[in-house]
């Protein structure tokens, strides 16, 4: 039985990125892009709406950060896996993305298809 | 007809996004994508590109290739244009990248290229021979240098902004001379004395240049 593509949640403030991520993910079997999400009050409600599996969560955003949108949306959907996206290396990362529920962290220019799968495919318990 | 363009990107993520952006553009060709160096010159030879647009850092040591890139294209296909794409306004960089002139070249912050009209604008300036330089670049390079008298630009003569506007298209001594029915000791001297107000006095020569120019453009923006 084909298992549904995974649907996948794109926050981040900047066009460019939310293309760029599209692209990535329309090359990357077994995931699909069902949103996008300008802010993280805008993703926390897009997450309540499309019901995702996977949100690609850009750090940087205009009103509550990515990581507290993490937050939020972790409160309100344990099940939903977040994974964070910035420019910032993982050294530089803020002290409380660390504990805000996101699985991993992403260095923008690391995010490519085999990347995110295996991102996926380690946090899913072998069946 | 359409612009023909080479990418080359090292990042999955910008490579891809710039990719598909481009990819609805009935004004942009794309004839090679490339992901370091020498996958990069090879398509220069071998597809004929109007414009480059490439990161600096990529494969194989991730410090300048872009730079050297565009410096190959100046001496294979010179009326090719480039738009060099920087993770920071770097001065060194810029005016590495911007000594032999700044005719048909473009600076951008990768930032900018969220914006695709503001990529484009660069890509379409570049294939017909002109310059952009990202204003962050601009500020750096200001900031950089000695906090001068405001506008330094304004102690020049009538006779030396004209100069100052030639060089800026990227020319000679000689084709400035000839272009203002001057002599080329005239020219120099006259390129001398902006260096001079400009305050420019200690640079090597090629990057007081680059930098008077771009003082320049700056202005003109």
């Amino acid at each position: 039985m084909p298992t549904r593509p995974v649907p996948v949640l794109i926050v981040d403030d900047q066009a460019f990125f939310r293309v760029a991520a599209r692209a990535v993910l329309a090359v990357t079997p077994g995931f699909a892009a069902v949103g996008e999400a300008c802010s993280g009050e805008e993703a926390v409600t897009r997450v309540d709406e499309l019901a995702p599996d996977l949100v690609l969560m850009d750090i940087h955003l205009p009103g509550i950060s990515g990581i507290e949108a993490t937050r939020q949306i972790r409160a309100a959907h344990p099940a939903v896996v977040v994974v964070l996206l910035s420019t910032y290396t993982a050294e530089d990362l803020p002290a409380d993305a660390r504990d805000c529920g996101a699985l991993a962290y992403l260095n923008k220019e690391d995010f490519q298809p085999e990347v995110l799968e295996r991102i996926w495919v380690e946090r899913e318990p072998a069946l | 007809m359409p612009i023909k363009v080479v990418l080359a990107e090292d990042s999955y993520l910008v490579r891809e996004g710039v990719r598909r952006m481009l990819a609805n553009e009935p004004e942009i060709e794309l004839l090679a994508v490339c992901e370091d160096y020498d996958s990069l010159l090879a398509a220069i030879a071998s597809t004929q590109p109007d414009v480059v647009l490439t990161d600096i850092r990529m494969p194989p040591t991730n410090t300048d290739e872009g730079i050297r890139a565009a410096e190959r294209l100046r001496q294979v296909r010179p009326a090719a244009g480039v738009v060099l794409l920087s993770q920071y306004a770097d001065p060194a960089y810029a005016l590495a990248f911007l000594e032999r002139g700044t005719e048909g070249r473009a600076y951008l912050l990768k930032e900018r290229v969220a914006d695709l009209d503001q990529l484009l604008a660069a890509i379409r300036e570049v294939a017909q021979g002109g310059s952009v330089i990202d204003p962050k670049v601009v500020e750096a390079l200001v900031a950089a240098r000695s906090r001068a008298a405001p506008s330094p630009l304004a102690r020049l003569t009538p006779r030396e902004r004209e100069v100052l506007s030639l060089l800026a298209e990227g020319r000679s001594n000689a084709a400035v001379a000839e272009g203002l029915v001057l002599s080329e000791r005239a020219v120099e001297k006259h390129i001398n004395s902006i260096f001079a107000k400009l305050d420019l006095p200690e640079a090597r020569d090629a990057h007081r240049r680059v930098k008077a120019v771009l003082l320049f453009l700056a202005e003109q923006g």
